[in-house]
């Protein structure tokens, strides 16, 4: 689960980190209260879950009181790479001039089985940016699971990146930030930039969190933290099935399969065959008829999809049940769209002959996976060029 | 012979009489592996099966002969499932449980590592972990402790197989069978991001096994595991390596169903995966099918 902004930083200030103060408004109204309330100039924020916020002009430097309702006004309701904002958080503002800005993080590492802290003296821009171009300038450091981080590994990595400052107070607050990425079970944890004011002090101006979803059964008490008008319509819907799902920019064909790697594989299949993937769908081990009847339903709601490629390699999943709940699908008239599908493995024949008595043109079935796709993608991309002929 | 396995590893099952449990114990027996017992807490002195339930790991290891438990105990109780495992002397440990937190990962993988390590300084045998999230290991003709269907492995072969995923280890398992290939053993490493074993980890195994004339590896995007086992090879081995990389057209930053499955930045990509190979000399196959034209090749050099 992605936090925002604010709520990262709620979880680092209970951890003891020395956090920037600031406070959530919904309003222009509250936005102004804020402001007179710190007295100073103050930072407007969008809280949405994307990157690049202020690229797209959702964070602004705010002067003045007025300022900072005018900036409101623009920020709340804006369109941020699809998600609307409804939310800001106004910060006191920081003479970046009188300190510097560094970048510390920690992530989930699979090369070192665990988390790999990362500081570096390059604060305030996007980290990725400084790893492509510069990656000698982040220091990397594995962090103990068990013991967490300790104070002179701290210290160590903030001498190797270069940080200047208070180096106690720099390494007690990394070591909070570990504290709090491995008892909250962070997947991530950014402070960006880190600011360091001229006495050497550090202060967390910016966060990204993002919390382990295996790990949520315990984490109770942030539960309410999640935004469901933040993800897709269908990825909430999906979410309520229990599918694996991802909806994929631009595509036309709904994919579905049973496994995360086959359905990977058939994304890789749709785009070979010259069609794109309209969304991602496992729909786990063992599938009976009735959910893969809600998969199909799900994706034919979605009018990008155009048609449907179904690629299954039962195993503990029977391919008779994969055609049962198409074929109810079908029956129920929720599916308009032709489905394409190779099915092997476990009762692969009992399936054949489910099919050949429905006898739809709507559903049919191909001998390996690359012919289905194929079949998918030629269907969605006809039906997208008939469309765009309407349109002109 | 194979790796890690064979006809006469005794295997314990640890969560038996869950639904799961149950009915890949049958699987797993009906295949020809020797299951021995199993444990479920609160349930010891019960039959399932005809076998007989033990409270804790310890007991069973008491006695009976275990050389490897499979684990299906749910996500909150799989890594300490795995640390009973390992402390009770158990040498193979395989966890097919999905959805464990990654950090219960971390810290589990970690005290398995120390007590391989702790085993093997006293002449011991050490102990190894497969998975979690994966579909465990299969030696064809022989043994299979995991949760793939029994009809691809039937015969033996002499391909041996390593895959992050479980649905693709099954394709091409039935491809390399098709084929008249087959496999020798087949090892399901696992889609999370914190796993016990790497596709480096099973290598070696493979280089020494009289049994095993090349290998597939059929990787992923994310991570850099693929990289590490390109590595491996340009260094160490000199059976032929057979490459797949799954994902290849998913978008960057979206997690992919596995959960190690998702482009970070520039680590994890496609093309970092494929050049670590190419350097290597590993072929890549564009398709699945193509594996096996792969395959063919190398071994006519």
């Amino acid at each position: 689960m992605k936090l925002h902004e604010y709520q990262g930083k709620e979880i680092l200030r209970q951890f003891g980190v020395n956090v920037q103060d600031g406070k959530v408004a919904y309003t222009p109204d509250e936005v102004r209260t804020i402001a007179r309330e710190y007295g100073q100039p103050v930072v407007v924020k969008a809280q949405v879950h994307v990157g690049g916020r202020g690229k797209a002009g959702g964070v602004k430097f705010s002067p003045t009181i007025d300022k900072a309702f005018e900036n409101a006004e623009k920020i709340l309701g804006m369109d941020i790479k699809g998600l609307t904002v409804n939310k800001v958080l106004v910060t006191k503002a920081v003479d970046i001039d009188a300190g510097v800005e560094y970048y510390v993080g920690m992530i989930v590492d699979r090369n070192v089985q665990s988390f790999t802290l990362m500081a570096s003296a390059e604060g305030g821009v996007e980290i990725e940016e400084v790893a492509a171009a510069t990656p000698e300038k982040i220091i990397h450091h594995r962090v103990d699971p068990v013991t967490g981080l300790r104070p002179y590994e701290a210290r160590e990595v903030a001498i190797k990146a270069g940080f200047k400052g208070n180096l106690n107070k720099i390494a007690d607050m990394m070591v909070k930030m570990s504290k709090a990425a491995l008892e909250r079970d962070a997947v991530l944890v950014e402070i960006n930039p880190l600011f360091i004011d001229a006495d050497g002090t550090p202060l967390a101006l910016d966060t990204k969190f993002e919390i382990d979803d295996n790990a949520m059964y315990r984490h109770q008490d942030l539960l309410s933290w999640r935004e469901t008008e933040a993800e897709h319509p269908l990825e909430i819907e999906a979410a309520k099935y229990g599918f694996a799902y991802v909806k994929l920019d631009n595509g036309n064909v709904g994919v579905l399969g049973n496994g995360a790697g086959i359905v990977m594989t058939s994304l890789d299949v749709v785009n070979r065959a010259g069609a794109k993937p309209a969304n991602f769908l496992d729909i786990g081990g063992g599938a009976k008829a009735e959910i893969v009847y809600n998969a199909v339903k799900l994706v034919s709601k979605d009018s990008d999809v155009k048609a449907i490629f179904i690629n299954i390699f039962g195993g503990i999943t029977r391919a008779d049940e994969v055609a049962k709940g198409v074929i109810q699908a079908l029956n129920e008239g929720i599916l308009t769209k032709p489905v394409r599908m190779r099915i092997a493995g476990t009762a692969e024949t009992e399936a054949k002959a489910l099919l050949a008595e429905v006898n739809s043109p709507l559903i049919q079935m191909y001998p390996d996976m690359f012919q289905a796709a194929e079949a998918a993608a030629a269907d969605a991309n006809k039906a997208d060029s008939n469309t765009a002929g309407d349109k002109k | 012979m194979s790796i890690l396995i064979n006809k006469d590893t005794h295997v314990i099952v640890v969560g038996m009489t869950g639904r799961e449990g149950a009915n890949h114990t049958k699987a797993m027996r009906e295949f020809g592996t020797k299951v021995v017992a199993g444990v479920t807490p609160g349930k010891g002195g019960q039959t399932h099966e005809g076998l007989p339930i033990y409270n804790s790991v310890g007991e069973a290891v008491s006695n009976h002969q275990v050389d490897a438990s499979i684990i299906f105990v749910p996500p909150a109780g799989a890594a300490d499932a795995v640390l009973e495992s390992a402390h009770a002397g158990v040498p193979l440990v395989i966890l097919i449980t999905e959805g464990v937190p990654t950090v219960d990962m971390m810290k589990a993988v970690q005290e398995v590592k120390a007590l391989d390590h702790a085993s093997r300084e006293e002449g011991g045998k050490g102990v190894r972990l497969i998975g979690g999230n994966c579909p465990g290991l299969i030696s064809s003709g022989e043994c299979k402790i995991g949760i793939m269907p029994n009809s691809i492995y039937a015969q033996k072969g002499r391909i041996g197989l390593i895959s992050r995923s479980g649905t693709l280890t099954y394709e091409a398992g039935k491809l390399l069978q098709l084929a008249g290939l087959g496999t020798s053993t087949t090892v399901g490493i696992g889609g999370d991001p914190v796993i016990g074993t790497t596709f480096a980890d099973v290598l070696p195994l493979f280089e020494a096994d009289p049994d095993t004339d090349a290998i597939v590896v059929i990787g992923e995007i994310g991570g850099a595991d693929e990289e590490a086992a390109a590595e491996y090879i340009k260094h160490n081995m000199k059976k032929p390596v057979v490459a797949f990389i799954s994902g290849r057209s998913a978008p960057a930053g979206k997690r992919m169903g596995h959960a190690g499955a998702i482009i970070m930045g520039n680590v994890g990509t496609p093309e970092s995966k494929l050049a670590a190979f190419k350097d290597a000399n590993v072929p890549v196959a564009d398709t699945m099918p193509e594996i096996i034209e792969l395959v063919k090749k190398v071994l006519n050099k």
